[in-house]
């Protein structure tokens, strides 16, 4: 298990994985510390800087892990979407 | 009362017409088409979509909201914002599902998850559900401009409420949402400049953070400078039973869709972005910045609590962050700092006039009226139900009176009793249109009756919130359980259709033996 993978193919990047696992843990954890962070860093509270300093280690770690992921799933989405495009115009006729 | 001078016009009327001028010009790309009018043509790069996302979320009666908690809870005020969480979880889920359905909007949507009568039902329910929310949302944003001009310039409430919409209205009419992400875009750098400016204004005239700190101790109240100062585990202000539903709602909620009130004006950023990886990030960058935002305002609003302890009353220290403005910046500044509140304001009221009216033409009149409507007439729809939104929400402002009880009850409204129904919808194969509907009836009437009516009459006792929302998640679970098992499963065609496209996560194993077995997707471990 490589959980900075690179390497993904569409197929495999629509499974879930332990890399989407891993960020959709990591990812909150971002938000409360920008959260907190941000307030006690105004209030020059060393504890504020510290928790905005691992934030940011944290937002790109979690950008390694999944942007690859992601890429691979955009590319191979796109491929199909004008034909599922013309696909939903039917599917959501009133008529049908 | 404020006293504007020669530069605070100038600043004012320059902002304004910039604002109105960046979104009019794009009229002609507005006008092309539907997707156009209302998504610009699914093909804007992430940080277009963000910036909306952060320009939609700070509206005007956004830091009376923040104001309100942080000055009665302190920085533990906080966590009543932290709602924007779900996008933590949603811009790696929900978001990715949602841009993959194509849908225009979540009520579409619906219709692509759920077939039949059922699913039409819950189309034509969410559409006119959001035609009304987006009037009523309108309606209280615009009532806090109301209350800001009232404060500064001791106008009638009814004039900030009718015209900075008004004015808005002009580019939202004319270039639909093209006008409105890219006023969004340099709406969204103005405010967040001129937060952090008055913000640290606030804090310098508060004495600066080592006095606001001292201060607070000198009071009694350095517990306002902890975010975690629970009062016990379920009593108090801030009991520990709050804090972990508020942390289950927010961050749970991104596994699901339409779980928290922002996710509507979300879903229409998602499609507008031109890949799924766009669309994942544009919502996690938003609101990434809509949390930090929170924390600087928190900081100014305990600045002004350090100025003026003593105020009781909600209507009174909701407007902390436009005194600590109004009252501290230089002339000149002023205009530059309400010029800012405006573009604030329009922001908001820009997206929910293009979002209204998207449900109107594109759910109820392309689909019900005129399937066969030309592009054409379609936009001439769009430019209809923008001009209908903006007169109802001058009707729901006018009866609007306190901004932050009637936000806790809408939110409340949207999140307790279709929370979890919202996440089943998207990770549960066997969850069916007749489960989804009916938890949105029965929530409407639970909200009511738990919020407002039985405690009125003596048959319950005033519930916090947070009990609140576990009593009418389980109120709901208990009517929309039984009728998912007491009625047919979706058709598996639609579900394997919708699989393959979307891919969504959790319990869909024969839906996804069945596509396998069709040789739709390649049939890896799982």
């Amino acid at each position: 298990m490589n959980l900075f993978r690179k390497d993904w193919t569409p197929a495999e990047a629509d499974e879930w994985t332990i890399h989407d696992t891993v960020t959709v843990i990591i990812s909150p954890v971002i938000y409360i510390l920008i959260l907190v962070g941000s307030a006690l860093a105004a209030l020059l509270i060393p504890a504020g800087f510290a928790a905005l300093a691992v934030g940011a280690v944290l937002f790109v770690v979690m950008v390694k892990i999944i942007n690859p992921k992601l890429s691979a799933t955009s590319k191979g989405y796109e491929e199909k979407q004008k034909e599922y495009l013309e696909e939903l115009e039917k599917k959501v006729k009133w008529e049908d | 009362m404020a006293t504007f001078h020669f530069l605070d016009w100038f600043w004012l009327l320059a902002f304004i017409a910039l604002m109105i001028g960046s979104g009019v010009r794009f009229y002609r790309l507005g006008k092309r088409s539907e997707s156009d009018f209302f998504l610009a043509g699914r093909g804007l790069p992430w940080w277009l979509p963000a910036s909306s996302v952060y320009a939609t979320h700070t509206a005007t009666d956004t830091p009376m909201w923040v104001s309100g908690v942080v000055y009665k809870f302190g920085l533990s005020g906080l966590w009543y914002t932290f709602y924007a969480a779900w996008c933590s979880i949603s811009a790696f889920v929900s978001t990715k599902i949602f841009r993959r359905s194509l849908a225009y909007t979540q009520a579409e949507w619906q219709s692509l998850r759920f077939g039949g009568l059922s699913g039409e039902l819950l189309r034509g329910w969410v559409a006119g559900w959001q035609v009304f929310l987006n009037m009523f949302i309108l309606g209280w944003v615009g009532i806090a401009m109301g209350k800001v001009c009232n404060y500064l310039f001791d106008w009638p409430l009814w004039i900030g409420l009718i015209v900075f919409s008004a004015a808005c209205a002009i580019y939202v009419l004319a270039s639909g949402y093209w006008g409105v992400v890219m006023a969004d875009f340099q709406q969204g750098i103005i405010a967040f400049i001129v937060i952090i400016i008055v913000s640290f204004w606030g804090v310098h005239a508060a004495g600066g953070p080592s006095m606001i700190i001292e201060r607070l101790t000198t009071m009694g109240e350095a517990g306002k400078l902890n975010p975690f100062n629970f009062t016990g585990l379920f009593d108090g202000d801030f009991p520990v039973a709050w804090f972990v539903t508020m942390m289950f709602i927010g961050i749970l909620g991104g596994l699901g869709m339409g779980t928290a009130i922002d996710w509507y004006p979300e879903a229409q950023r998602i499609q507008s972005a031109k890949t799924v990886k766009d669309a994942s990030w544009s919502i996690w960058a938003g609101s990434a910045l809509v949390i930090m935002r929170n924390g600087i305002w928190a900081v100014a609003i305990l600045g002004f609590f350090v100025l003026y302890p003593d105020l009781t009353e909600v209507k009174d220290y909701e407007m902390a962050w436009f005194r600590l403005g109004f009252e501290n910046l230089p002339a000149g500044m002023l205009g530059f700092f309400f010029a800012a509140i405006v573009a604030i304001h329009i922001s908001t009221i820009s997206t929910h006039l293009n979002l209204g009216a998207v449900y109107i033409t594109r759910d109820l009149y392309h689909h019900y009226i005129n399937p066969k409507a030309t592009q054409a007439k379609l936009v001439k729809v769009g430019r209809i139900g923008t001009l209908i939104l903006l007169l109802g929400s001058f009707v729901f402002g006018s009866i609007m009176e306190n901004i932050t009880e009637w936000l806790i009850f809408a939110l409340w409204i949207m999140a307790a009793g279709v929370w979890l129904p919202g996440i089943l919808q998207v990770i549960w194969w066997r969850f069916n249109g007749w489960g989804y509907l009916s938890a949105w009836v029965f929530n409407l009437i639970f909200s009511w009756l738990v919020v407002w009516v039985l405690p009125a009459f003596g048959v319950l006792p005033h519930l916090k919130d947070y009990q609140q929302f576990w009593l009418l998640m389980l109120l709901g679970a208990v009517v929309f359980i039984p009728v998912t098992f007491l009625t047919k499963p979706e058709d598996m065609d639609r579900l394997v259709k919708f699989y393959v496209m979307s891919r969504p996560v959790g319990w869909w194993g024969p839906v996804r033996r069945e596509a396998i077995r069709r040789g739709l997707i390649e049939g890896g471990k799982k």
